[in-house]
């Protein structure tokens, strides 16, 4: 029991990071329909610049943190405005790949600067942990999934609340009637692309706390994501948090229950499986919608 | 129109290539290509040899991008600082060498093209990884050159071409089970976590074969992937299983979690890690002595490893001065790491084999070729084991040097027994690929 | 169909005259570079045709590539069986696979279906880690050089014609030559047939292909088997000119590379596979060896981080400045010429072929 519960806890941390990697991809496909592939290499810039910042420039490590979100929040604005304002309209597999590009080479410009070995995170946790029951619960587990509710929560309260919100829910619901009553849809497109710059750096900071560490292959978690993103439906922020969830859990659950004749490392690929069975259930997702077909 | 011109033309190249020959022949291999004839001091060049400037070109196929860099770097910059230095100190009887370093990232296609580019340029290759090595591999049996796999896959002893040095992982992991389990009063229970790649597999012939030979209770084997980030089910599987003993064979950015996930679940099993296991960098920031440490550092005390090289800046060891030398002069930046001695180890035994060869007065292919094969022991000074080379190939080292993570000292290995044999390594063979 | 004129035709002649010349003029390794152009091509002929003409976007192409690949091992090399068997025999097991896959296109769109494929990808990489005795297991396993009659590729050997010698390279460049010259017909005829109509109906709005009388779904599948088959047999060839690989290798980052290829052409055109495959596949070896890079191996960055920095950031500046690829650089290159050379302004036009 106490090793179930134990497995339950890190996946559901694990989840919680999946959850924010999600989320960056939501908030950008839902209002411009573009699938952002480089994701994961912002979120390897944010564990790197948090890194640096914290330990080689010696600042403490809130102030790293904040740094590092305002960073690739205005990176990745700076990175709709400049770059992809330019193809707006294009194929949306066209702008995929001009992300692909551009995360080839955040990846490697990463590689250029730091070098290829692993680093320290500076982060004030460590290895520090509590016990619950017989279950050992990290500090920097635990600061994971508190951070990821209050972002969640917080985006939530955005997207409620805030005009800039209410204006991508209704790009994301249809965007040439928001453009036509006078919502400045460039600068929502990217309003998102900063968020998912920040959401990165929180995914990127948790992804590279205790066990792991900072190195160049960071970013490759982010692939991990895209079943909890499809799981929940592309254009569901919800559904990106619960199939980040449901995804991590069911990782760590498979690879401490998986009975042998499923092959070694079933656990990596068990969550393609249940992805591609939702998706043939459900072909936008659980709580994706289907865009509406004029013929 | 269209089609039936494009048809006719793709037509006419069929016929010329079916018409003009029935078919392959082998190609009649210029031996002594590569330029310079038999001349000055009687002699015989080849590939990679300038005989008038009395120069010896060597290649080196290495990862400088991509993952596998945080290994290729520190092998290239060893090799690099190897020959500069001895270009330095006169070279060999008047010969210098020159490196051509490529970069393939250690993608098979791209080492492909790397080897073409270079392979009728060099005398001798270091090629570096398993899988890529094996896409060339055909190629190298057919140019006949002499090539130093930066693997220890123990597949490399079965192939006259390959000069594989260090103890194959293999033999390396029976041993460090057999001193292990020597060590404590009753037979431990033992579990196993291994990379799912060629590397683990060879790790799994040795446990396989130790297992046998001494009788431990085998609790589990347990597999993860690269780019894993969470290994909490393989750790709690071993866990619950009550080892008390575990072997990685592992990469370091796995072997961090691995051991920090156990650490903050209570579970402290006597470590073993299969040399690759190990980083410097796993200890402190920069893999230096001194350096604040990571947080896994401490959980990784203790830990024994058979590793490859002895520790950066080992004072007992005789081979280790020189190095550091041409480290801090030549490469000063590289941070330090066993790769960089295993590499440095490597140019010493190309240049013992290239003094064998240009005493024989034959540097083609097929006289380094012969030199290799009659190198018998070379002497490396501590640096690694020392590696045996007959004609008839089989595995340069089976002794292990098994050594015990120690944050305290220069490198952070502590030497425990220099060259540890052990019967279930003995009775490894290698295999067939 | 559009009648050639002349001067496409000159053109048309020039270049497969160069194709054919090629291996003359170049070194070795760069001739091994051509052959891996040439062979990718053949798999983004493929890709071309689902995601060009039929509009279906598919990251599963590595999927296709190894099972292509290992039927030729199967074949060729544990039943020893000549190329002339396992070549076709890759193209066709791969289709058999891509009619299992297709349908899931019926069910899924966009860029939905896109990362199903991608997960086809990582089950794929799953049973082939598992399925020690056909892919060797992690290890990996060699591949069969090609025989075809008295021709052997194996390295080491060469065909000698009067003065001329070819060796083992030049022989499988030659082979992925002609069935690339094959695909492309191929594609080029099946774009003015009734199938291709069909696709590129789907393409455009499938609601309005279905009420045109198309049958979407056999049409998507259609689609899906042709590219599997061309993927299964670029996917042979490469295994046996690699001689070895990994299951590793068969990975996400192989079916990116296809679709950039295919992007960066020119998506459904007729060129656009080989140029966008010179671009991917040749471009990574040619940056690293770029005169104001520093030589390998002499500290520092090192120029395959470097090159690979210049590789991605090429991607995105050039899909900025001309989203529909090469062809379309050179569509627009003609418009350019046509507007000097006449008085009167012509409205820039693209070729029919390109996509807009």
């Amino acid at each position: 029991m106490t090793e179930f519960l134990q497995l339950a806890f890190q996946g559901f941390s694990l989840g919680c990071t999946y959850a924010l990697i999600g989320l960056g991809f939501v908030v950008i496909f839902r209002a411009s329909n573009v699938l952002n592939f480089a994701q994961g290499a912002m979120l390897l810039v944010g564990a790197y610049l948090i890194s640096w910042l914290a330990v080689d420039v010696g600042v403490p490590f809130l102030v790293a943190v904040l740094v590092a979100a305002s960073l690739l929040t205005l990176g990745g604005a700076g990175f709709q405005a400049v770059v992809l304002r330019r193809v707006t309209g294009q194929p949306p597999f066209v702008i995929a790949m001009i992300t692909i590009g551009a995360g080839i080479a955040l990846v490697a410009g990463v590689e250029a600067i730091w070098g290829p070995e692993q680093r320290l995170l500076g982060d004030p946790w460590g290895s520090s942990s509590f016990q619950v029951g017989g279950v050992t619960i990290g500090w920097v587990k635990l600061w994971g999934i508190v951070v990821t509710a209050v972002a969640v929560a917080g985006y939530f309260a955005f997207d409620r609340y805030t005009r800039s919100g209410l204006a991508i829910r209704a790009i994301a619901g249809d965007e040439e009637a928001t453009l036509s009553v006078g919502v400045p849809v460039r600068r929502m497109h990217a309003i998102t692309w900063g968020l998912a710059g920040a959401l990165a750096t929180l995914g990127g900071l948790f992804l590279a706390g205790f066990p792991g560490a900072p190195q160049p292959t960071l970013g490759d978690a982010a692939l991990r994501a895209f079943p909890a993103i499809v799981l929940g439906g592309l254009t569901s922020p919800v559904g990106a948090v619960i199939g980040g969830v449901v995804i991590g859990i069911v990782e760590v659950m498979t690879s401490g229950y998986a009975p042998d004749w499923t092959g070694a490392n079933f656990y990596a690929v068990a969550p393609y499986i249940v992805m591609i069975a939702v998706l043939l259930v459900r072909p936008y997702g659980l709580l994706g919608r289907a865009p509406a077909e004029r013929l | 129109m269209s089609s039936s011109k494009s048809l006719s033309t793709a037509a006419v190249l069929v016929a010329t290539l079916s018409l003009a020959a029935c078919g392959t022949g082998d190609a009649t291999t210029a031996d002594s290509g590569g330029g310079s004839a038999p001349a000055s001091g009687g002699i015989k060049g080849g590939p990679g040899i300038d005989v008038a400037a009395k120069t010896i070109r060597i290649g080196d196929i290495s990862a400088l991008s991509g993952p596998v860099a945080v290994l290729g770097e520190p092998l290239s910059a060893g090799r690099r600082a190897y020959f500069k230095q001895l270009n330095a100190s006169g070279g060999i009887d008047g010969w210098k060498i020159k490196l051509t370093t490529k970069d393939s990232g250690y993608q098979p296609q791209q080492h492909v093209q790397q080897y073409t580019a270079v392979s009728k340029e060099i005398a001798i290759l270091n090629s570096l990884g398993s899988p890529t090595t094996k896409a060339i591999q055909a190629q190298i049996d057919r140019d006949k050159l002499v090539t130093f796999p930066a693997s220890f896959d123990s597949i490399w002893g079965a192939d006259p071409q390959m000069a594989p040095i260090g103890t194959p992982y293999s033999y390396d992991l029976a041993n460090l089970l057999d001193y292990y389990v020597a060590s404590v009063s009753k037979k431990p229970k033992i579990g196993l976590i291994y990379a799912n790649d060629e590397y683990g597999a060879d790790g799994r012939r040795g446990y396989d074969a130790a297992q046998e030979s001494l009788g431990f209770e085998d609790v589990g084997q347990l597999s993860y992937k690269t780019g894993d980030t969470d290994f909490t089910g393989q750790v709690q599987k071993l866990k619950s299983a009550g080892a008390e003993g575990v072997v990685l064979v592992t990469t370091p950015s796995a072997t961090g979690p691995i051991v920090g996930t156990a650490a903050s679940l209570g579970f402290t099993p006597q470590w073993l890690l299969q040399g690759p296991a190990f980083l410097e960098q796993l200890i402190t920031k920069d893999g230096s002595s001194g350096a604040k440490a990571t947080p896994v550092a401490a959980a990784l005390k203790g830990a024994l490893v058979t590793s490859f090289a002895a520790p950066w800046g080992a004072k007992d060891v005789d081979g280790m001065a020189d190095m550091i030398a041409a480290h801090d002069k030549y490469t000063p930046d590289q941070p330090p790491s066993i790769y960089y001695t295993v590499a440095y180890a490597q140019g010493k035994v190309q240049a013992e084999l290239l003094r064998k060869a240009i005493a024989a007065g034959d540097l083609s292919r097929a006289g380094l070729l012969t030199a290799k094969e009659n190198l018998g022991e070379v002497d490396l000074d501590g640096l690694t084991s020392n590696p045996t080379f007959t004609p008839e190939g089989g595995p340069p080292s089976t002794k292990s040097l098994i050594t015990q993570i120690d944050p305290g000292v220069e490198g952070f290995l502590k030497p425990l027994e220099p060259a540890h044999g052990s019967k279930a390594a003995d009775g490894l063979e290698i295999p067939e690929s | 169909m559009r009648a050639f004129d002349s001067r496409r035709l000159a053109l048309l002649a020039g270049l497969v005259t160069l194709a054919v010349v090629l291996p003359f003029m170049l070194s070795g390794s760069t001739l091994t570079t051509a052959t891996f152009v040439v062979i990718g091509a053949i798999a983004a002929t493929g890709l071309n045709v689902l995601t060009g003409y039929c509009g279906q976007i598919s990251l599963g192409h590595a999927f296709f590539l190894a099972v292509g690949a290992y039927t030729g091992a199967k074949l060729g090399q544990d039943k020893d069986l000549s190329a002339l068997i396992w070549i076709p025999a890759a193209g066709l097991i791969a289709a058999v696979f891509g009619a299992i896959v297709g349908p899931m296109a019926l069910r899924v769109k966009g860029l939905y279906l896109a990362i199903i494929t991608l997960g086809v990808v990582f089950i794929g990489q799953h049973v082939w880690a598992n399925a020690d005795g056909l892919t060797g297991g992690p290890q990996g396993r060699t591949f069969p050089a090609v025989q075809l009659g008295g021709f052997d590729f194996s390295p080491g050997k060469q065909l000698v014609v009067g003065s001329v010698t070819i060796d083992s390279t030049g022989l499988y460049y030659y082979l992925a030559l002609l069935l690339l010259a094959g695909a492309t017909l191929f594609a080029y005829s099946l774009r003015g047939s009734r199938g291709g109509r069909a696709m590129i109906a789907v393409r455009e709005r499938e609601a309005a292909a279905l009420v045109m009388g198309v049958d979407v779904g056999r049409t998507k599948v259609a689609a899906f088997v042709i590219s599997a088959a061309l993927a299964g047999v670029s996917g042979a060839l490469y295994g046996s000119f690699l001689s070895f690989a990994q299951p590793e290798q068969w990975s996400l980052l192989l079916s990116i590379q296809y679709i950039a290829a295919i992007i960066i052409g020119g998506l459904g055109t007729t060129a656009g596979p080989l140029l966008g495959s010179i671009v991917i596949f040749a471009l990574p070896s040619l940056l690293k060896s770029l005169p104001f890079l520093p030589e390998e191996g002499t500290g520092g960055v090192s120029v395959g981080t470097l090159s690979t920095i210049v590789y991605g950031l090429l991607i995105v500046a050039f899909l900025v400045a001309e989203p529909r690829g090469l062809v379309g650089l050179g569509a627009r290159a003609r418009t350019l010429v046509k507007n000097r050379t006449r008085t009167s302004p012509v409205s820039p036009h693209l070729p029919e072929e390109a996509l807009t």
